[in-house]
């Protein structure tokens, strides 16, 4: 060690301390905002619990066909896009540059396939008189509350999600990001596709006639 | 899409392929016509299985140093259980309107 790393080794000894998880810095960021983002959702998910038992009223408005169908399918989309994900990280730390920014643009497809049937079960609902106060149905207006705020900071993070793997995808492409960005991202979006597991149950199952 | 990071692309696919039949069990149970707690204590028991192997899995925690884990979970699992002193306020407000 020369006398100037030694310097700085001495005068920044914390600085220099291994990680004790043994992982990057922006790996573990990106954990500490997961679980922030699932406390998000777990308060978002008992308010509406909160106000469905505390509603004499509540509405179960979703038809097998073709709420639930949708749901269904949208729940197939987003998991394959998890796995996709994972071909993507899998190859960019293999080294396949081309065979990972495939398995990205294939992930983020699949990510704007889900908030397409999303958005089209929304206008439908719309359509039909749901709103954030309304309920066509006569029963609690509370159902359009919870339902579109929880589904939509969903949406909100599946659409953030396609962004982010749309300019990692580039960045990875010209060189400036490497394997550990694309690693980082995938943690992201397999949050997204987990959320949804408790996001489907609870929300549309729970509500089916 | 082979890969030389995490257990490899088969252990993924039994997950997902994993994943989806519990999916197909929820909507399955659905239309059993279950008691809406039953139902509901179920669904939430199938929908933290899920969220188990995506985290275990997909995510690599199983494969990253345990202080990690130790770190993180009981966060959220502490979060989650206080979040339970809703209950009975829930339960006056339905007596309200009896």
């Amino acid at each position: 060690m020369t006398e100037p790393q030694m310097s700085l080794a001495m005068s920044h000894g914390a600085v220099m301390e291994e990680s004790p998880y043994g992982i990057q810095s922006r790996k573990l960021v990106m954990w500490l905002f997961i679980i922030a983002d699932a406390a998000t959702f777990g308060a978002l998910l008992f308010g509406y619990g909160y106000l469905r038992v505390g509603s004499p009223d509540w509405t179960r408005p979703f038809a097998f066909s073709p709420t639930i169908l949708n749901g269904m399918v949208m729940t197939v989309v987003l998991l394959t896009s998890s796995l996709t994900m994972l071909g993507a990280v899998g190859a960019a730390h293999a080294g396949q540059r081309d065979t990972s920014i495939r398995w990205l643009g294939v992930t983020a497809l699949l990510g704007i396939v889900f908030a397409g049937l999303h958005l089209r079960e929304w206008f439908k609902m719309i359509g039909e008189g749901w709103g954030f106060a309304t309920n066509p149905m006569g029963g609690s207006v509370l159902f359009g509350a919870t339902f579109f705020s929880i589904t939509g900071l969903h949406l909100l993070h599946v659409v953030s999600g396609v962004i982010a793997i749309t300019v990692i995808a580039l960045g990875f492409r010209r060189g400036w990001l490497n394997a550990a960005h694309v690693e980082t991202t995938g943690l992201y979006w397999h949050f997204v596709d987990l959320v949804w597991m408790f996001v489907f149950p609870l929300v549309y199952l729970m509500n089916a006639r | 899409m082979e890969s030389t990071y995490g257990p490899g692309m088969k252990v993924y696919v039994a997950v997902w392929i994993g994943l989806l039949l519990i999916v197909a069990v929820e909507v399955a149970l659905t239309y059993a016509r279950l008691p809406a707690p039953t139902l509901l204590g179920v669904l939430l028991a199938l929908a933290f299985l899920e969220a188990g192997l995506g985290v275990l899995y997909f995510m690599h925690l199983r494969y990253e140093r345990s202080s990690l884990s130790w770190s993180l979970i009981p966060a959220i699992l502490f979060v989650l259980v206080l979040l339970n002193y809703l209950w009975p306020d829930a339960r006056r407000l339905l007596s309200l309107h009896r």
